[in-house]
């Protein structure tokens, strides 16, 4: 992923439309003490969690994190160890998969190879009995909601991933489930793709007003689309909040580091300063007199800018370790009092650090943020 | 681009092999076709003038044709019986842990491993303690036994490429298990089943050895009433009887052909 690209998704610039599914409002689906093992290994550990009527909540982590199993348990394909699932209300804990309110896009589609588009569509429809012309009329319906009606006729081989992605999308929507599950749906995609899509999708979600609950491990996806987010680490909840709170506000040294690129500084903090191991004093607004012997700031590489002279707040020697040319901004690896910083700035002109040089950088206390250590 | 010697050895060698495979397979069948046309007494090659003389003969052949309809019908009977088995066994040991998998596993491929005659004559031996020997049913029963392992192993060859998301997302579309069975997983395993038929229905119809040691005097089928035919007389209604059984092969895999499409079963 180009750091433009990332620097272009910021929460400042979503697409999305703000906060739809608002506190208040009861879960569509709710997860209380939901565990999974397998043999001796914990994939999902007492994870309480709820989705709200008409919010978009992305579950995201890396590769292992329990995510996708959580999914899977909502769905019904996973048997939970423990805990109790329920949608809209009702507990389906014991539910198979088909006795259940849900509509899923898989992460490879899952398309049936021997059935054209318009009968993927309407496979569903056919399963819950709804008579043919209302089905026919059901199915040109939504393939008309995803742009696809003229490709009915089509086999799914016949189709590019983007339109596969999106009849997947057609076939989930199709029978109006109480929610929408999306298990990495971009993941096969190229980048440009991905971006454009994942735009697109969001706008649809905003226009049928459907709950959503949506795995990715991709922290830009995540940003983009979700009214909240779940951050998962090892089958526990790191930090659940908006894409703001997460971003700007992280809980924990893991969200911090796996929610967009940081330098995180170990230290304490004395008198209102954070006072670094190498000695780099940093004001704390609001910190007050309270004393925490180990601590940890995290810096994000916008909020390091070249030092003003203004004086109103301190300016740090930086040795330029390396540079990285990225067009809209400059990438730099810094070395100030021994620790490593990372800078995104934009340097108008010919005035581009290189690797070697010494310049002067502030950093903008608005946004720093402390972790006690011991969360960590 | 620079040739690798050991390619280009191994093409060459290819290009030398791939004719002699070709005639290999089919010459010994052109040979026989061609010589159930002949006007002569005697099965030779070439022929000896045209005639239709010795199909009449084949046609009109009590024993012969007797011997046709029983290989038919035990061919049919037994595909089915171990379709409906191997269909049972291959999705046992793909889907579901259980002890012994392993030892399951091999126990129904084990019928091609152990020599046919062996086969045939311990199944002789527990036919007769079941009282079953010198029966149609015991006759089946070992038909049975040979064609199953292709059965297996063509559909658990089809199963472990089988994507279980399409059963997943079936089954997220409100479809039952059964019906999941019947619109999704059955109809993308036809290829693998039709294939598996096709492999059944050939070895059971071709199999000598254990009929040899299974048949009644009132089943005997084909290829052993042949077999038992040429010891004491050798002339072209055998040649004729041959290319009828040809023929009926050809026309099964023309009409599989035309059902499924002959590359997907391959």
């Amino acid at each position: 992923m180009s750091g433009v690209a990332m620097a272009g998704e910021r929460p400042a610039v979503r697409v999305a439309g703000g906060n739809r599914g608002g506190e208040g409002q009861p879960p569509v689906v709710s997860l209380r003490g939901v565990a999974k093992v397998y043999g001796s290994f914990v994939a999902v550990d007492a994870l309480s969690l709820d989705v709200r009527q008409g919010e978009l909540l992305c579950l995201l982590g890396p590769s292992g994190c329990g995510k996708t199993t959580t999914l899977s348990m909502v769905a019904g394909f996973v048997e939970p160890s423990a805990g109790t699932v329920l949608i809209a209300g009702q507990d389906v804990t014991e539910l198979p998969p088909y006795k259940r309110d849900t509509g899923m896009v898989f992460q490879s589609y899952a398309l049936f190879p021997h059935m054209t588009v318009s009968a993927n569509v309407a496979f569903g429809l056919e399963n819950l009995g709804v008579p043919k012309p209302e089905r026919a009329k059901r199915v040109e319906e939504v393939l008309a909601l995803v742009e696809l009606d003229h490709l009915a006729g089509r086999f799914p081989r016949e189709l590019s991933g983007g339109q596969q992605q999106r009849v997947a999308l057609a076939r989930a929507l199709a029978l109006r489930p109480a929610v929408l599950l999306l298990d990495e749906p971009f993941s096969n995609l190229d980048a440009q793709l991905r971006v454009r899509l994942r735009e697109e999708l969001r706008r649809l979600i905003d226009s049928i007003d459907i709950t959503t609950l949506f795995v990715t491990h991709d922290q830009d996806e995540a940003l983009v689309l979700s009214d909240r987010i779940v951050v998962m680490n090892k089958g526990r909840i790191e930090q659940i909040g908006t894409p703001q709170e997460i971003y700007e506000q992280p809980a924990t040294r893991f969200v911090a580091e796996f929610i967009g690129s940081c330098s995180v500084l170990e230290g304490s903090v004395r008198a209102g300063e954070f006072v670094t191991r190498g000695g780099m004093r940093l004001p704390v607004p609001g910190a007050g007199d309270t004393a925490v012997e180990q601590a940890l700031m995290v810096v994000r590489p916008e909020q390091v800018k070249p030092a003003t002279g203004a004086g109103r707040v301190p300016a740090f020697a930086a040795h330029v370790e390396s540079s990285s040319y990225y067009g809209a901004m400059t990438r730099l690896r810094l070395t100030v009092t021994g620790e490593p910083l990372l800078m995104e700035a934009h340097f108008p002109g010919s005035k581009r650090p290189v690797a070697g040089d010494d310049i002067s950088v502030e950093i903008d206390p608005s946004g720093i943020r402390l972790i006690p250590a011991a969360q960590g | 681009m620079r040739v690798d010697p050991a390619d280009r050895a191994l093409a060459v060698a290819g290009a030398m092999v791939r004719p002699i495979v070709y005639v290999g397979l089919a010459l010994p069948a052109v040979i026989i076709v061609a010589a159930a046309f002949t006007a002569g007494d005697s099965l030779r090659f070439p022929p000896e003038g045209f005639s239709l003389r010795w199909f009449q003969a084949a046609l009109a052949s009590g024993p012969f044709m007797g011997a046709l309809w029983t290989s038919t019908q035990l061919a049919c009977i037994a595909t089915v019986i171990s379709l409906a088995l191997g269909l049972g066994a291959a999705f046992a040991i793909d889907r579901y842990e259980f002890r012994g998998r392993g030892a399951f596993r091999t126990l129904t491929l084990s019928p091609l491993v152990v020599p046919m005659v062996v086969l045939g004559l311990g199944l002789l031996q527990f036919l007769s303690w079941l009282r079953l020997n010198q029966t149609f049913v015991g006759l089946l029963a070992g038909h049975v036994l040979i064609t199953l392992p292709y059965v297996v192993r063509t559909l658990s060859a089809s199963l472990i490429l089988f994507d279980r998301n399409l059963e997943q997302a079936a089954a997220n579309l409100r479809a039952s298990p059964w019906r999941v069975l019947r619109r999704i997983t059955l109809p993308l395993l036809l290829p693998a089943i039709v294939s598996a038929t096709v492999f059944a229905f050939v070895t059971s119809f071709g199999n000598i050895t254990l009929s040899v040691f299974l048949g009644t005097s009132r089943s005997i089928t084909l290829p052993v009433q042949i077999f038992t035919y040429v010891e004491h007389s050798y002339d072209p209604v055998l040649a004729a009887v041959s290319a009828l059984v040809i023929l009926v092969t050809l026309v099964l895999i023309i009409v599989v052909e035309k059902l499924v499409g002959v590359e997907k079963v391959a």
